[in-house]
């Protein structure tokens, strides 16, 4: 008899346009965040599914999460172990975890040891002990852990062909009582195509885990899952206090809608640099920020958030070298208030330091501070700091996830301000050392300049899709009301772009710059 | 390490007196007398196999014997069952006797403490004897409780 469960999600038609009716494939809510969605929505309800992979690489906590996840006392989880880990020490280890309810234990999630049945008889007693204790319990799910030992014992003693025979029994049994299953073993990569299992199977999740430098990365497959649509590839794995959590080479971006056709320019809170874009960044554009410290790209990117506060479109700053105070005490010397935005729950500083974050974390928690505050402007400030705050096995996959990210946002209408930090040298302009142009829209260069015994500063907008731009090098300055862009063009000078320009008309008169003053210590 | 709490050791007493309530201790013969162990047993060997009901008894078996010299003369076989159990019977004043049965259980119910936690532990025991569930409880606030109202 079959209970309603409310872990379900329907990912199947039952009608068609034209034709019959077809089964709708409910699928398991795995109880695993961001698993889902790679799975193309849960588990297929009453399929048989290997968890498989190295030692280590999470696959009983898998199967417990799942199990906790999906255990009601009418439909409950019977855990099999065989010769695998011990049940006391996996009853050890697993309740550390969040997901462990001990008062699921022994009504919802039951623990059944057959290793001496495995050690003592047959293949039919094993069976037969499965079908009786399933029956007897109208039990949901099945776990079997680990079927690698039984299937190698059973190898040991009869044929290939008797543990197939076998593997089809309790497949056909199980998937007529109604009940999920999960074979959970340690398998090699090599095994998925020798082995047999894997083509009776309905599905196949493997999880691995590679150590690359100082750093580990866990790593999850979907292989196979019949009647689902899966998210291919490996995804990133982290196993914490909640249990695994994955997280989708897709992102979750999948399906977001398409940005408007008619795309607003916003303004970047710089009224001459909005001129000089044609009248403001396009929405939806990736614009990036590139120069040497301190030209002011964290000025200009405060103050872009602060006009979209300011016009009611909610922002992210994603930062990875300053403290957010050094952003909401900034602001405040530029006359900016983005304390109140953090206050009202339209602006959120993340401040992402760890240095062992997966790319695909950073950039999920990222996406949940924009979902959070239905942010219409982004800021990275910056790229070279997200990239050094990610563990060193990351790094490779950076521009492949940054590309995907970016892409998805902007695709979605979200405007998001890069910054880089670019070395001047003093012979040409480089726009980065970076490979990164391919994911921008617009870049703005900022440098230094040598004009008349002083470091100045200038901006160019190098490149604008879709729209024109100035062709103007600008100087500006950063004054107490933020980047200030203040000449015209310049054509007195030939050669500013390459920081030491020489004088082309006459000296301009001009008054000596006072000597800074000392800052009063607070 | 002493893992047979005053708390375990009075759980364990409760449990032998539950169990062999409305006879007296010379009515038993030796099969009979680690009967809570045998209903502990039942569901631990399906849990764990007998060979990890065998080591778990086999280790409270030694940390008892520590306590009460008797239990020394006896030992758990393969099959997780003692042995020499009848000569220790026929030998031994029935207060000795009792104080190695509490003793055995006492650690038995303290290493699965040690290992599953309290709370598991607690369940375990709860769910054998459901009659018993209310007064079962091992953790130290209870423990506190108890003394308290003593």
């Amino acid at each position: 008899m079959t209970q309603p469960n409310d872990n379900l999600k329907t990912t199947g038609s039952a009608e068609t346009l034209n034709g019959p009716a077809k089964v709708a494939i409910r699928g398991l809510l795995t109880g695993v965040s961001g698993l889902d969605d790679i799975l193309g929505g849960g588990i297929p309800e009453f399929s048989l599914t290997i968890v498989g992979g190295t030692p280590g690489s999470g696959k009983t906590t898998l199967a417990h999460q799942i199990a906790f996840a999906n255990a009601t006392p009418n439909r409950p989880v019977l855990y099999f172990t065989i010769l695998g880990e011990p049940v006391v020490k996996m009853l050890r280890y697993q309740q550390q975890f969040a997901f462990f309810d001990t008062a699921k234990i022994g009504s919802d999630v039951r623990f059944i040891n057959l290793s001496d049945v495995v050690m003592d008889r047959d293949l039919n007693a094993v069976l037969d002990e499965i079908m009786k204790q399933v029956t007897a319990a109208n039990a949901g799910i099945v776990v079997v852990d680990s079927f690698r030992s039984l299937a190698r014992k059973a190898l040991s003693e009869v044929g290939e062909a008797e543990v197939q025979s076998f593997v089809h029994r309790l497949s056909a049994f199980l998937t007529s009582s109604q009940v999920t299953t999960f074979l959970v073993g340690e398998y090699s990569d090599g095994e998925i195509e020798e082995n047999s299992l894997f083509t009776i199977v309905d599905g196949i999740i493997w999880l691995s885990q590679v150590a690359e430098r100082n750093s580990v990365l866990r790593k999850l497959q979907v292989v196979k899952l019949r009647g689902q649509a899966t998210v291919p590839g490996l995804h990133t794995v982290r196993i914490g206090y909640d249990g695994l959590q994955a997280f989708s080479r897709s992102l979750g971006l999948m399906g977001n809608k398409p940005r408007p056709a008619e795309r607003r320019q916003l303004s970047t809170g710089i009224p001459e640099l909005d001129n000089m874009l044609g009248g403001g960044i396009h929405e939806g554009d990736s614009l990036l920020i590139a120069g040497p410290s301190g030209t002011g790209k964290s000025a200009l990117a405060t103050q872009f958030i602060a006009d979209g506060l300011r016009h009611g479109e909610p922002g992210i700053m994603a930062i990875f070298e300053e403290r957010p105070e050094g952003y909401t005490e900034r602001a405040e010397a530029f006359g900016l208030n983005l304390r109140a935005g953090e206050e009202k729950g339209t602006l959120e500083i993340l401040y992402l330091r760890p240095l062992d974050l997966s790319v695909d974390e950073t950039m999920f928690a990222i996406l949940d501070a924009i979902k959070r505050v239905r942010a219409k402007r982004l800021v990275i400030d910056s790229l070279v700091g997200f990239e050094m705050a990610l563990a060193p096995g990351f790094r490779a996959d950076f521009r492949e996830s940054l590309y995907r990210m970016i892409g998805a946002l902007t695709g979605a209408g979200i405007t998001i301000l890069s910054t880089v930090e670019v070395e001047d040298n003093f012979s040409s302009l480089q726009f980065s050392h970076y490979a990164i142009s391919f994911l921008t829209d617009d870049i703005i260069r900022l440098r230094y300049v040598e004009i008349d015994g002083q470091l100045r500063k200038v901006l160019v907008v190098i490149k604008m899709r879709g729209g024109n731009h100035s062709k103007d090098i600008r100087e500006y300055v950063i004054s107490d009301r933020g980047v200030v862009v203040i000449e015209p063009r310049r054509t007195d000078y030939i050669g500013l772009s390459t920081g030491i320009p020489y004088r082309s008309g006459p000296r301009r008169a001009q008054e000596d710059e006072p000597p800074p003053e000392a800052k009063v210590a607070e | 390490m002493n893992q047979a709490t005053p708390k375990l050791q009075a759980l364990a007493r409760d449990l032998i007196v539950h169990e062999t309530l409305g006879r007296t201790l010379s009515e038993f013969d030796a099969a009979t007398v680690f009967q809570v162990i045998e209903r502990l047993r039942a569901h631990l060997v399906n849990l764990m196999g007998t060979g990890g009901f065998q080591a778990l008894l086999a280790r409270a078996l030694a940390l008892a014997s520590v306590e009460v010299l008797w239990l020394s003369k006896i030992h758990v076989n393969a099959a997780g069952t003692f042995e020499g159990l009848e000569t220790a019977h026929r030998e031994v004043n029935p207060a000795e006797f009792l104080k190695g049965r509490i003793a055995v259980l006492a650690h038995l119910l303290g290493l699965l403490e040690a290992l599953i936690g309290l709370d598991l532990t607690e369940r375990l025991v709860a769910e054998i004897w459901p009659e018993l569930r209310s007064t079962i409880s091992l953790s130290a606030d209870s423990e506190v409780q108890s003394d308290a109202a003593k």
